[in-house]
């Protein structure tokens, strides 16, 4: 247990570090969502609907996206660079390599939510600091980034992989959305309270991680 | 085809037209609903082939990942085709039905958006299999996905539910017996139980075309290396 949570830091650990190094993703995630802030600004009619009633549909689209060019990039990155044979010529188990690549890329995706939120509550005049909000953020981060890193390490083994990505991961994240969006709804102004859907992002949270780990051995094969 | 396929064949060509004569001459027209109930034979049907189906491609996929077995990933691969089929056809069916009894095509309440997910991840499916390189590459990819995508809709179904519904509750299940009068129940059930059949048929014949496709790439190969 102790060789796997090893494993797993290590690789997470590197992907980290060649971030911060390189500093090319985070930069460009941060610009992304401050842009798709500023399309959502004049492609609804703000002043019509109230700010609240849109500011968690525009969150949720920015972070789908963003997911899914973070996701995307952790694979392909090690593809171009033929370092995903190396890692994989290594005794580590494959559960362990894909668990640490994907702490990686919901650490990257936090950070960019941490841009995210913030902006959201320049423009929209939104919450940041409710628990809410913070917690269903992150819940749902660590179940998308199971499930965006599982189906990335077998997009980027295909060509095509760009258009196998979103096909893929988007419909496997929809009950990510559907709570998650309820429990951000609710942040932000609805009626209700947020505990029961934060629970619920967690149990879906466990179920998704042991899926995506125990499938990861047949994903990172050869 | 074999001769046993052939006879299912014509048997399920048979069962669809009296499915068809009994859900427009023998079954009641519903008292609230009117004709357009009459949809509902085919369209719970299509469902139940559709899960019947995808079921077929979640055995497949674990059968094929535990020894991989060409014979368990053809059944998977031919299955999640058939399976796609009938949730087209409930989708559109339903949506039939819902225009004239709610009023509008489409509503986002939990069976309908899981259906819907449903036939975005089987889609992705076949993608996952065309796009991978053939053999044991798209195999395995494509067993993966549909091993997830099988655990994933009840999920989508119950988010939703938790959310809001709208979709008619069960009338076959409903406590304290079928709420449907007899010559609906038998008209569903004869329905069911064809379009069953047909499933079970167009599986067997998908299946054994794709047999015979790889037996003669295999020949070719070995022609060519000979």
């Amino acid at each position: 247990m102790t060789a796997f949570l090893r494993v797993m830091g290590a690789v997470a650990g590197k992907d980290l570090r060649t971030e911060l190094r390189s500093r090319e993703m985070l930069p460009s995630l941060a610009q992304f969502v401050i842009l798709a802030l500023l399309i959502a600004n004049f492609g609804f009619d703000v002043g019509q609907a109230g700010p609240g009633v849109i500011a968690p549909g525009v969150l949720w689209l920015a972070l789908v996206f963003a997911g899914l060019v973070a996701f995307g990039r952790t694979f392909a990155a090690e593809r171009d660079q033929s370092s995903l044979e190396s890692l994989l010529l290594t005794p580590a188990s494959r559960a362990a390599i894909f668990l640490g690549k994907a702490l990686a890329a919901a650490i990257l995706l936090l950070a960019c939510e941490v841009v995210l939120v913030p902006g959201l509550a320049l423009f929209f005049g939104t919450p940041i600091a409710s628990p809410t909000l913070v917690g269903a953020l992150a819940l749902a981060t660590v179940g998308m980034a199971a499930l965006g890193c599982l189906f990335a390490a077998l997009a980027a083994q295909t060509r095509a992989r760009e258009l196998l990505l979103p096909v893929l991961a988007l419909p496997l994240w929809i009950p990510f959305v559907v709570v998650g969006g309820r429990a951000v709804q609710i942040a932000m102004g609805a009626p209700g309270a947020g505990g029961p859907a934060l629970g619920l992002l967690l149990d879906f949270d466990i179920l998704f991680v042991v899926v995506a780990s125990l499938a990861a051995r047949f994903v990172l094969d050869d | 085809m074999t001769r046993p396929l052939s006879i299912a064949a014509a048997l399920a060509t048979l069962a669809m037209a009296g499915a068809g004569a009994m859900i427009f001459l023998y079954a009641p027209r519903d008292a609230l609903e009117g004709e357009p109930q009459r949809i509902f034979y085919l369209h719970v049907s299509a469902a139940i082939a559709a899960y019947v189906a995808f079921a077929l491609v979640l055995a497949g996929g674990v059968v094929y990942l535990w020894s991989e077995s060409a014979a368990a990933d053809r059944l998977a691969r031919v299955s999640a085709e058939v399976g796609l089929l009938f949730t087209t056809i409930t989708l559109v069916m339903g949506s039939l039905w819902a225009k004239p009894i709610w009023g509008a095509y489409w509503t986002w309440d939990a069976r309908l958006t899981s259906t819907l997910v449903l036939w975005m991840m089987y889609a992705a499916y076949l993608l996952v299999r065309r796009i991978a390189a053939p053999g044991r590459q798209a195999a395995r990819f494509a067993a993966v996905v549909g091993i997830i995508a099988f655990i994933d809709v009840p999920i989508v179904h119950f988010s939703v539910d938790w959310w809001r519904t709208q979709h008619p509750q069960s009338v076959i299940n409903a406590p304290g017996g079928p709420a449907l009068p007899p010559e609906m129940l038998v008209t569903f059930a004869v329905t069911a139980l064809a379009v069953l059949l047909l499933t079970g048929v167009l599986i067997a014949v998908r299946y054994r075309i794709e047999a015979l496709r790889e037996q003669v790439a295999g020949l070719v190969e070995e022609a060519e290396a000979a």
